[in-house]
């Protein structure tokens, strides 16, 4: 089977001052269709830059990255955005949600931003009904109106999963996701990322500085002087 | 349309949008009421200047004037531009009031009054004449028409009779005023109280005055005569033409026989007889009408030397307000034959036998046209060319140098003042307006700083750069729009309403006067509206916002996803 993701012979590097740092020398990884991969490594050995560029959010000085055998590095810009739209779900460590928005715009605006814009007009949020039903699902269906703020970190990190879920990616990008949260909470987030991939039949590349967790993945690998090495 | 839809969340879910919204509020109504106003003004300065004579004026260059008017008049009067045309006497004098001690330098035009009031405001501008009769027509509008003179009369008598009662109370409240002793704010309130009080209480002395003036009107007229409606009134109340002859009575209570005027004279309003209140009306002491005045004028030989001055009594029968201060201040109407004579201007035999013809300072047209500034200046050049041809035939008119010149051209010193004024003030407005900008810029740049992250974020679940920019260009749009509607709106209420927001709430409760009636000319503040120009003020301002807003978009469009992510 043709790999989702492949990241081949990935270097990056960055100015720091009047000197060079190299963050990434050859990194490469192809994850499968439906593929849990663990990315471990040292503090600022360069795992979420690794994590950037597998979503088209940054670019490498070189390498490509094949998405389903196309390399998105050279498509156009809207075939970018569509990438990141379409096919990749981000979670962050710090939730990145939107704090004028609540729950369900936070989790609904990526199907916002696929929508054609007549769809505004006549008020069918697209995506609004699998919105409320993962939602309710995360335990969140009372807190639909809430804003991030009036939230804890857990609940937030599960908006942040939903809003990565709604346009059925497949390939969720998860940088230590728990990072923030004590471990029974992180715990429950990664139970909950675990099903849901199971549940959408997605990959996921998941950051993690924890063993415990990195021991539920398909596959574990690490991110050392800049090279992925199997661990 | 999730661009539409963030940018509406931004709008009511962030507490900073009401600073640019006021902004561009406050500066909106500001450039509405100060553009407003000063317009307003400066288009009532033009027109009283407009007013104040002909459409196009034939003028002598030498001030012993130019011979032969009449029959240039004849010859003008067969152009077809040319409406109606009459003769003035331009000189300088003293006039003297003998009765007050005071004496004055002055402007004496001897004019034509019926003939002068066809070319220019002349005939309007009288008090007695004209004026008076008008307000009292327009003052017993209200009466049950029809009604005969009689029964007129006594309606004026039963307003009379509530305007005494008014003023009745307002006297007993004068005189229970007592001298508010003390400091502090509170003594500064009462005292404010109290100069309501005596501004309510001449008020009411004004209006007394004028519906007691109202019944002397009405009582002239013939007891048992119907008068159909407020209209037939006012034909009948306001003389057709005006007059320079003083009425019998006035002339049999003046005191001394010998020296008995037998001309009357029209005084400039503003030449410092009569005193105005803050609400901007003249107080008509009851003496100074029909006082007598002796106008000396120094007349100038052909030759441009001086002869000996020459005095003569006059008495005032009316007051002039042109409004144009100028005017107003330095004037004195005359019959046109009495001042020719002491200007030497008349018909003399000359000791060599022969006549010299009398002449005249300059002829004043009125000329047929469609308000539009191009036709006065075709008039113009058909009656020079006219003049030119008459002159040509007649000796002795080519070398007194006659200009033909439009009220434009005449007043151009006086007008392009008055434009400088505005353009001045534009570029003051257009300054802030500026300022406007920059501020609208600078919070915008401070929203997108603080929106670093989220512009991460949306790049990160797909939005594309115009797609950012445009949420930030339409939240631009929106502020901007929201801050002038409210601006236009704010802005036209406060100029439609001015003279009240001035009267009643800056002077009656904050003791405030801004627009000093008794100094301005006009005693209302322009409250005239300008469509276009409050479309104009709205539109840059909706304009000024997107360009305060598209840089910060720009920068926000080209923002690195990453580096915004890891902003914290
Ligand atoms: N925009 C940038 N400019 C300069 N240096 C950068 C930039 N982004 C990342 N780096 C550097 O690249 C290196 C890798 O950073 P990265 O965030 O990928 O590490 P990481 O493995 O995710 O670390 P952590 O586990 O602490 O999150 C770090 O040394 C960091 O300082
Ligand atoms: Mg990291």
């Amino acid at each position: 089977m043709a790999n989702l993701l492949e990241l081949v012979n990935i270097h990056k590097s960055f100015r720091m001052g009047t000197e060079d740092v190299q963050v990434l020398a050859g990194a490469s990884l192809s994850i499968a269709p439906g593929e849990f991969v663990a990315l471990i490594g040292a503090s600022g050995s360069g795992k979420s830059t690794f994590l950037h560029i597998a979503g088209a959010l940054e670019k490498p000085d070189s390498g490509s990255v094949l998405y389903q055998g196309r390399d998105i590095l050279r498509s156009g810009f809207f075939e970018t955005y569509r990438f990141r739209n379409q096919h990749v779900g981000f979670v962050f460590q710090l939730y990145h949600l939107l704090p004028e928005l609540n729950v369900l715009e936070n989790t609904l605006l990526p199907a916002m931003v696929a929508a054609p814009w007549y769809k505004a007009l006549i008020r069918a949020r697209p995506g609004r009904k699998l919105a409320i039903s993962m939602l309710t699902d995360m335990g969140l269906g009372g807190r639909l109106k809430h804003r991030p703020s009036e939230l804890s970190g857990g609940e937030r990190q599960r908006v942040a999963i939903a809003r990565a879920l709604i346009n059925h990616p497949s390939l969720l990008l998860a940088d230590e996701p728990t990072g923030n949260l004590d471990p029974r909470t992180g715990q429950g987030i990664i139970d909950l990322l675990v099903r849901r991939r199971r549940d959408q039949k997605c990959g996921l590349l998941l950051v993690t500085h924890d063993a415990d967790i990195a021991r539920l993945a398909d596959r574990v690998v690490r991110l050392e002087d800049g090279k992925i090495t199997p661990a | 349309m999730y661009k539409l839809f963030l940018c509406f969340r931004y709008l009511t879910r962030k507490g900073i949008v009401i600073f640019p919204i006021l902004a561009v509020w406050l500066c909106v109504s500001m450039l509405i009421v100060v553009y407003s106003i000063m317009t307003g003004f400066v288009d009532r300065v033009r027109d009283a200047g407009k007013e104040l004579m002909g459409d196009v004026v034939i003028q002598s260059t030498l001030a012993a004037g130019f011979p032969h008017y009449a029959g240039l008049q004849k010859s003008l009067a067969k152009l077809p531009c040319v409406a109606a045309s009459a003769p003035v006497i331009s000189t300088y004098g003293i006039m003297n009031l003998p009765e007050y001690q005071t004496s004055a330098e002055v402007q004496v035009l001897g004019i034509k009054p019926a003939m002068q009031s066809k070319v220019s405001s002349f005939g309007k501008s009288l008090f007695w004449q004209y004026r008076a009769p008008l307000d009292a027509a327009r003052d017993l509008r209200d009466a049950a028409f029809p009604l005969t003179g009689k029964e007129l009369a006594d309606y004026a008598r039963t307003k009379l009779k509530t305007a005494l009662v008014i003023y009745r109370r307002h006297e007993k409240e004068i005189r229970k005023l007592k001298p508010i002793k003390g400091h502090g704010w509170i003594a500064d309130i009462q005292r404010h109280w109290q100069v309501i009080a005596r501004e309510d209480y001449r008020q009411a002395e004004y209006h007394l005055n004028r519906v007691f003036r109202d019944l002397r009107f009405v009582e002239k007229l013939a007891p048992n005569a119907v008068i159909e409606n407020d209209a037939a009134l006012r034909k009948t109340l306001v003389p057709p033409a005006p007059t320079f002859t003083p009425p019998a009575k006035a002339l049999r209570d003046y005191p001394d026989k010998q020296a008995e005027p037998k001309y009357g004279c029209v005084v400039g309003i503003d030449i410092g007889l009569y005193t105005r209140d803050r609400f901007g009306h003249y107080h008509r002491p009851p003496g100074v009408r029909f006082s007598p005045v002796i106008l000396t004028v120094v007349p100038i030989t052909l030759s441009s030397t001086l002869a000996t001055p020459q005095s003569h009594r006059f008495q005032i029968v009316d007051d002039s307000r042109t409004k144009v201060f100028t005017v107003d201040r330095h004037t004195v109407y005359a019959p046109f034959h009495v001042v020719q004579k002491m200007a030497f201007m008349q018909q003399q035999d000359l000791l060599s036998g022969g006549v010299r013809p009398a002449r005249c300072s300059e002829i004043e047209i009125r000329v047929h046209h469609d308000q539009r500034q191009s036709a006065v200046n075709a008039a113009r050049d058909q009656i020079a060319a006219a003049v030119r041809r008459y002159a040509l035939k007649h000796p002795g008119m080519e070398s007194t140098g006659l200009t033909v010149m439009t009220w434009l051209q005449e007043q151009s010193q006086f007008i392009a003042a008055v434009d400088k004024e505005r353009d001045l003030i534009t570029f003051l407005l257009g300054m802030m307006s500026l300022v406007v900008i920059v501020v609208i810029f600078l919070i915008f740049f401070m929203i997108v700083r603080d929106k670093t992250r989220d512009i991460g974020i949306i790049k990160s679940i797909g939005g594309s750069e115009i797609g950012v920019g445009s949420i930030f260009v339409l939240y631009g749009f929106l502020i901007s729009s929201a801050g002038s509607l409210l601006g236009v709106v704010t802005g036209t209420l406060f100029v439609i309403h001015d003279n009240w927001i001035h009267d009643d709430i800056l002077w009656r409760i904050f003791g405030i006067t801004i627009w000093n009636r008794r100094v301005y000319i006009f005693s209302r503040i322009p409250n005239q509206i300008n469509p276009q120009t409050v479309v104009t003020i709205a539109a840059l301002a909706v304009v000024a916002g997107l360009l305060g807003a598209i840089i910060p978009a720009l920068i926000a469009a080209s923002r690195d996803p990453v580096h915004a992510l890891r902003y914290e």
